[in-house]
């Protein structure tokens, strides 16, 4: 085998590794999927792993793209190589979004009214919860669209989810 | 809803996944996913741990204003007023196809449910039908139960239906005087929420909507209220298999 075939080879496993970091969990986990036990531990622990393992592969790629530029002065193959660098970095990028926070929002830090001051319609639905001395409340309308809220009820620390 | 503190240590959650049209959570403090709808972890260095439950409620606002007249409520975030559905999503939500399907058990996918997943079992009550009958009396898991529709007709609360120091399994009917009143109207519910919601035939005692008796033998004394959610039929079932469901 010529070396450069060497460097060829893991390019493509480098580029193809950062792909699967951020598609195999987007393909197991999407909306309106049904996803069976296994495959979803199964996408769960690329998740874990893919923001180590994106950004060696992405080092890896561009490593072995700086090897192969210098083997190589034609157009054609420059090309080649610079893709290869270029989707190793863009996936491993990818694999560090969250996208279903940049679908739904996190609440963050929320803020809070007192619910005589508040302006609500009578037949709203909220959903509510009274503990650690405290008495909260969340929109449903709201929390439907932020999923998580992160809270504290007197000194007791819940989240209220939907 | 639940606690975030796990052995003591807090964890914060973000969005990770859409699990079956359930969501799957992770903690920001160890990496960990977590299923939604059980609070279990599934994978992670907290897998196997579990979230422990807090009992929440559904209501309206007129109605929990007038029971928590020093409540607190969730501001919304001016930045993302555009995003937040209307009031009626869930109507557009009940034409959204489904992922799962349990046609066998002939009852629609996305027909509301109140469920109750406690005392080692699972029932699942349609929501129409509790709206319809409004005092319920029913076991679950071979526990008495009592579920109840507020005096807004909209809000839905579930109780352990045992009275201490009166006999077993006390049937509850609906108090003589309640009109039904219209949900948008505060004033009304408001008025409504002060008086006595239903009677028990045990002790005789009047009970509101909170489940204390506020007169009679019993008067003091709160039921125990059970947790529930409202989820549609295709997520229940999936998640309680063994569910059964009332009156079939």
């Amino acid at each position: 085998m010529k070396s450069s075939a060497r460097w060829w080879i893991l390019l493509v496993i480098a580029a193809v590794v950062a792909i699967a970091c951020f598609a195999i969990p987007m393909y197991v986990i999407r909306p309106f999927r049904a996803q069976g036990g296994r495959e979803l531990a199964m996408a769960l622990a690329v998740m874990r792993i893919r923001p180590v393992l994106s950004i060696l592969a992405a080092i890896v790629a561009v490593a072995v793209a700086f090897a192969l530029w210098r083997m190589y002065a034609g157009i054609g193959k420059r090309l080649l190589i610079l893709q290869g660098a270029v989707a190793a970095i863009v996936f491993a990028a990818l694999s560090w979004i969250n996208v279903y926070e940049l679908m739904f929002h996190g609440a963050g830090k929320p803020a809070f009214v007192s619910v005589k001051s508040a302006a609500l319609e009578p037949d709203e639905m909220l959903l509510t919860v009274n503990t650690g001395g405290s008495a909260r409340a969340y929109p449903i309308d709201y929390i439907a669209y932020h999923h998580i809220v992160n809270d504290r009820a007197g000194n007791i620390p819940i989240v209220a989810t939907y | 809803m639940w606690r975030r503190d796990v052995d003591g240590q807090v964890l914060t959650f973000h969005l990770a996944g859409i699990n079956n049209q359930n969501f799957l959570m992770r903690d920001e403090e160890t990496g960990s996913f977590w299923q939604q709808i059980s609070g279990k972890c599934v994978a992670g260095p907290m897998a196997g741990r579990e979230l422990k439950l807090v009992y929440s409620d559904e209501v309206t606002a007129a109605l929990w204003r007038e029971e928590n007249p020093n409540g607190m409520i969730l501001s919304p975030l001016s930045k993302y007023k555009s995003e937040y559905e209307k009031k009626d999503w869930d109507k557009k939500m009940a034409k959204v196809r489904t992922v799962l399907d349990f046609p066998k058990t002939g009852i629609a996918s996305r027909e509301l449910m109140f469920g109750i997943a406690w005392n080692g079992a699972s029932k699942a009550f349609p929501v129409k039908r509790l709206l319809d009958e409004k005092v319920v009396v029913d076991r679950v898991g071979g526990e008495p139960v009592l579920i109840v529709v507020g005096p807004d007709g909209k809000s839905i609360r579930a109780f352990h239906r045992k009275i201490p120091n009166a006999e077993a399994a006390p049937d509850f009917y609906r108090a003589v005087n309640v009109r039904d009143v219209k949900a948008e109207d505060a004033n009304a519910v408001a008025e409504a929420a002060k008086k006595p919601l239903l009677m028990d035939a045990a002790t005789g005692s009047e009970w509101n909507f909170k489940g204390c008796a506020v007169s009679g033998k019993a008067q003091g004394t709160c039921l125990e209220p059970i947790p529930a959610l409202k989820d549609y039929w295709f997520d229940w079932r999936n998640y309680h298999p063994n569910t059964t469901v009332y009156n079939r």
